[in-house]
Parts: structure tokens; sequence; C-alpha cells
């Protein structure tokens, strides 16, 4: 297990555009905690720090009972000595050495055969063994991943640490990758900190998700938990909730379980049936709701579950690189993801009359 | 046939082969100082780096007179590291060929410095610290990684200092003299020869040199574009 609490002043280093501090505190137990967050949130400060790449002003890291570093008790263990693979941003493999040489790096030993024999055994697990005498430059970049990925782990690691390993490959070979690193791991048993800010990264792969912010720890938990309803306002707009309204309490029924809201944004109002909170009428409230969990018609949907039945009219189409987003007025100005194939379907086009469901579980109370 | 070798014979190849000795060793000494200081350069902030940055490049941009002048004090009979190499070595170091090889190498030092110092800045230090990671000792990264991947600009740079030093006059005369026989360099032998109205043997001596700078810095080139 590996315990990090550290602090550090990062002022200096960032200059006037990112001043912050960065303050964190969390454990990874074996098998991977996604660290997720905007660039510059610290993330990769926090895994430069683990690898003793960065000192930290102060804190603890330490695997198991080892402490690499204490500030405490003036201990910080060279790079060298602590046994922590890391697979950089932009992988760094040596590019004078081949495949196989970059590989066996990192294995200590007089003995050529055994270091070969691991360095086989390791590239056969991530299947690369066929790229062993080429050098990085002739080699895919999924290939390339997976070389960084076996040089990091061939050292006997008690730890590795992922800097955005996978940002610059396609989604099927990303997948695929993640699969294997799963795969070994689990004989392996290590912790894997893997520093992503890709929500989706973050679903496929974390039993655990970190959400770092400006230099803290803003939350925590398993993956769609994290994702799924979130807590407060920071994590809403890190974690893609385009829907986030100020409003006020009306009334509350508590037969229903629901109270009724009246939102407010620029372009008018709107009252919506949230779930019951602890809030008196007349006090303010911020309501998050997921583009995707706002269902779409193009006549009024009777007989439906859901409380919040909105007529508006469709403002824009987006389309963006994973799917389209529609903005539709109804009082308050609402984005709702739907599919390419929704939107010929349903012709939807600028001015269109359509109707919103939304149910009032989907409606999140932000914590203000 | 028989002319030409009678002639060869007559030549005095001494000045040739002693400053291709002493380039030898002082490109030698050159490149091992020089890669070290500019590693130190590029890779490390310490106090007094920028004064020490500047006592290194005055070779460059001082009179080769004054340079000498300074070497023959801080070497000279009198001087504490002159007394110390003389109670070494059993003779002093003015006036000899190896004080040929001191002039000659802090002359060339400069240039390797800064070329090293380029080189070593320009590998990527994530490499560097990738190569920590894998358990590497600091002088394991050099040699393994930072050394191989800074290797073409060395090589260049040495050749540089080669031929720098294949070339020294003004320091190499205060410091070592013109000794003919034993102190006498090729630049120096070329001096000596017009003073003495001996055109024909300059004239050869002055090509010789000339041909052996152009194929130089003609490799370096080569190498240095190679890399591109």
């Amino acid at each position: 297990m590996l315990s990090v609490s550290i602090r550090k002043d990062l002022g200096k280093t960032l200059g006037p555009a990112g001043v912050f501090s960065l303050d964190v505190e969390f454990e990874a137990q074996p098998g991977v905690t996604v660290l997720f967050g905007a660039s510059g949130s610290g993330k990769t400060t926090t895994l430069q720090s683990i690898a003793g790449l960065l000192k930290p002003d102060s804190g603890r890291i330490a695997i198991g009972g080892d402490a690499l570093f204490d500030s405490e008790r003036g201990i910080d263990l060279p790079i060298r000595k602590r046994r922590v693979g890391y697979v950089f941003q932009n992988l760094a493999l040596f590019p004078h050495l081949t495949v196989r040489a970059n590989v066996e790096f990192g294995i200590n030993g007089p003995d050529r055969r055994e270091r070969a024999r691991r360095a086989d055994e390791i590239m056969e697990a991530l299947y690369i063994r066929h790229t062993a005498g080429r050098l990085p430059r002739d080699i895919s970049g999924g290939e390339a991943q997976r070389v960084a990925l076996a040089r990091a782990l061939c050292c006997g690691p008690r730890l590795l640490l992922l800097d955005e390993p996978l940002s610059a490959i396609d989604e099927a070979t990303k997948l695929g990758i993640i699969d294997d690193l799963k795969t070994l791991n689990r004989q392996l048993r290590l912790p894997i900190i893997y520093v992503t800010h890709s929500r989706d990264e973050a679903v496929a792969l974390g039993a655990e998700v970190i959400i770092y912010e400006r230099g803290r720890v803003i939350a925590r938990g398993e993956p769609l938990e994290v994702f799924g309803s979130p807590v407060t306002m920071s994590v809403a707009r890190l974690t893609g909730v385009e829907n986030i309204f100020e409003g006020s309490v009306i009334t509350k029924s508590e037969r229903a379980g629901t109270m009724t809201v009246r939102l407010e944004d620029s372009s008018g109002v709107c009252s919506l049936e949230v779930p019951l909170s602890s809030r008196t009428p007349g006090e303010m409230v911020k309501i998050a709701v997921r583009p995707g969990d706002i269902l779409m018609a193009t006549e009024e949907p009777r007989h439906t579950s859901a409380r919040n039945v909105l007529r508006g009219n469709v403002l824009t189409i987006e389309q963006r690189s994973d799917r389209t987003v529609v903005r539709v007025a109804s009082g308050v100005c609402w984005s709702v993801s739907v599919t390419r194939q929704a939107v010929d379907e349903l012709e939807l086009s600028a001015g269109k009359e359509v109707w919103l469901a939304i149910k009032s579980h989907s409606c999140h109370l932000l914590e203000v | 046939m028989c002319y030409l070798q009678h002639a060869m014979n007559e030549i005095d190849w001494f000045p040739l082969a002693l400053s291709l000795r002493v380039a030898l060793i002082a490109t030698l000494i050159v490149v091992v100082a020089g890669v070290a200081l500019g590693w130190l350069f590029a890779r490390k902030r310490f106090r007094g780096r920028e004064l020490l940055d500047s006592v290194i490049t005055l070779p460059l941009v001082l009179p080769p007179t004054v340079l000498g002048y300074y070497l023959l004090v801080l070497l000279g009979r009198s001087s504490p590291a002159g007394r110390a190499i003389e109670s070494l070595t059993g003779q002093p170091i003015v006036f000899t060929w190896q004080g040929a090889v001191v002039a000659a190498s802090v002359g060339a030092l400069p240039l390797m410095v800064k070329t090293a110092r380029a080189a070593i800045a320009s590998v990527d230090r994530s490499l560097e610290d990738a190569a920590r990671t894998l358990g590497r000792s600091e002088w394991q990264v050099f040699r393994r990684v930072t050394l191989p991947l800074a290797s073409r600009g060395i090589v260049a740079a040495s050749i540089l200092a080669f031929a720098r030093a294949l070339g020294d006059f003004g320091a190499t005369l205060m410091v070592a003299g013109n000794i003919p026989g034993r102190t006498q360099t090729a630049a120096i032998a070329i001096y000596d020869a017009t003073q003495a109205g001996r055109d024909d043997y300059a004239l050869m001596l002055v090509l010789i040199l000339s041909l052996v700078a152009l194929s130089l810095v003609y490799v370096t080139n080569i190498l240095v574009r190679s890399g591109d």
C-alpha cells in the first residue's frame, strides 16, 4: 500500500498563471488508482514527488512501512533506490537502444542470460516480443506504450506510476493495453497510480478515483459514484456536467420525497422536481443535471415516470468529437446529449419544438 | 625520383611531428575536461557558475600573448604550481613541449566546453530521469544515456579542439618558446621560416596545415549535419 501526505509550494516554479500549492493526502491499495483532474491541478507533481524527481516541502511518502520521503525524520531516498516504476508522459524510451536494451535497462545483475530471460518474459506478457530488435523510432505508438510499461515493470518495482501514458493513441489500442496491464497486475499486485484527465479512461480503469483540483483532493471513490453523482460544484464541472443552475426551494413534499425548486439563469426561469433535502423553502440551492441523463422527445411524452417534463425549443446543435449536444431553451438553457442518429430521426433543427424528460433522481443537489 | 627523395630527406619534419603530438595530447585533456565542464554547465546550478563560465571563455577573446603571459606567470619556475611540477617531474614545464601542450589545451578548452555543453543540454532530461527511476546511479545515467546521445556533438567538438590545438601560436610561443628541435611547433616554424627567408619551407607547412584544417572542418560539418 502506498500512502502519500505531502505539501509543496509551487508558486515559484509555475509562474504567475499557476500560482498554487500542492497539499494532498491519500492512500492507494494494490490495483489501479486514478488521479483525475484538469491539467495544472498537481497530478504530475504528485507523481514526481513519489518517484523522487521532485522534493516536497514537507510530508511523508511511504510504501507499506518503508518511508521514501519523510521530512520529519529527514528521509529522502534517492530516485534509484525507491524502486518506483514510472511511465513518463512522453514515454522517454532511450532512442539509441533497441527495445530489448530498453526493457533490460533496469535489470540489475551480471548474468546476461538471466536478464534476457526476464526481459523475454515481460515482453511476452505485453505482446511486444517481436519488436525486441527494433529501435523505438521503428515501432508504433501502441507498441511504444507497451515497451515503456515493460521497461518500468522489468526492474521489479514496488509501485507503478503512469503519467497520462495513453493520451496519444487511439481508443481500441488504449483499451487493449489497459486490459493487458490489468491482467498482468493480477499476479504482480502492485499499486498502480494512473494520471489522466480523460473521464472515459478513469471509468475504464479505476477501482478508485481521486479527484484533484488546484492542488487539493476534492473527492474520491468509485468512478461511477464520483462521476455519477457529483457533490460539489467543482467536481461537477470537472467531471463534465454541463447543466448547473442556481435556484431556490419553493415547496417540499415529504410524502413524495421531492421538493420543487425554481431555477434561474440568464435566459429565464423554470421549475424542477428534485430529491428532498434538508434545505428549507426560500433557501438557495445549486442543481446539476448530466446532459446524458435528459430524455428528448418531439411529442409530449405521457405516462412517464419522469417527474419533470419540460417543453422547449432547440437553440443549437453542436457536433462534438464523441457525441452531439443539443442546446434547448425551456425557461433556462439546457444541454442535452444525443446520438447523431437521434438528431436525424427526430429531424432536429434550430427552432423545433421538443420535450425534455428528467427524472428527479437525475437532478443532483450540489453542496454550496 | 631520386631528387624528390633527396628533397624529402632534407626537409625538417620535426615541427609537424611535434604539432601533431602536442595537439593529440591536448585534445585528450580537453575532451575529458571539456565534457565534464560541459555537463556541469548544462545540468547543474551552483554558485560561481557564471564566473567560471566567463573565465573558461576568456581564452576565446583574450590576445593569445596575454593568455601566454598568464600561463607563464602561473607555471613559471618561481610560481607555486611551477615549483610543484618541477619537484614532481624533475624538470620545469615552461619552455618544454609539455608547456606547449598546456598552452594548446587552454586555448582549445572554451570551444570544447561550449560545444559539449550544447550537445549535453540537447539531451532530453526525462530520459535521464527515466534511467534514474530504473535504478541507475548518476555515473551510469551519464555513461549509458547522456554521453551516447550527446556523442555526435562531442566528437565534432573534439575534432574542432584538435584543429584549434594544432594551430596554436601566441600562447605556445610565450610558454614553450621557439627552440628548434625541442619546442618549435609547425605554426611557430612558419613564422621562423618566413623571417629567415625560407619561403619554400614556410609555404609547404602552410599548405599542409591548411589541408589538415580544411579536412577536419569538413568532416565536422558532415558529422553535425547528418544529425539533423
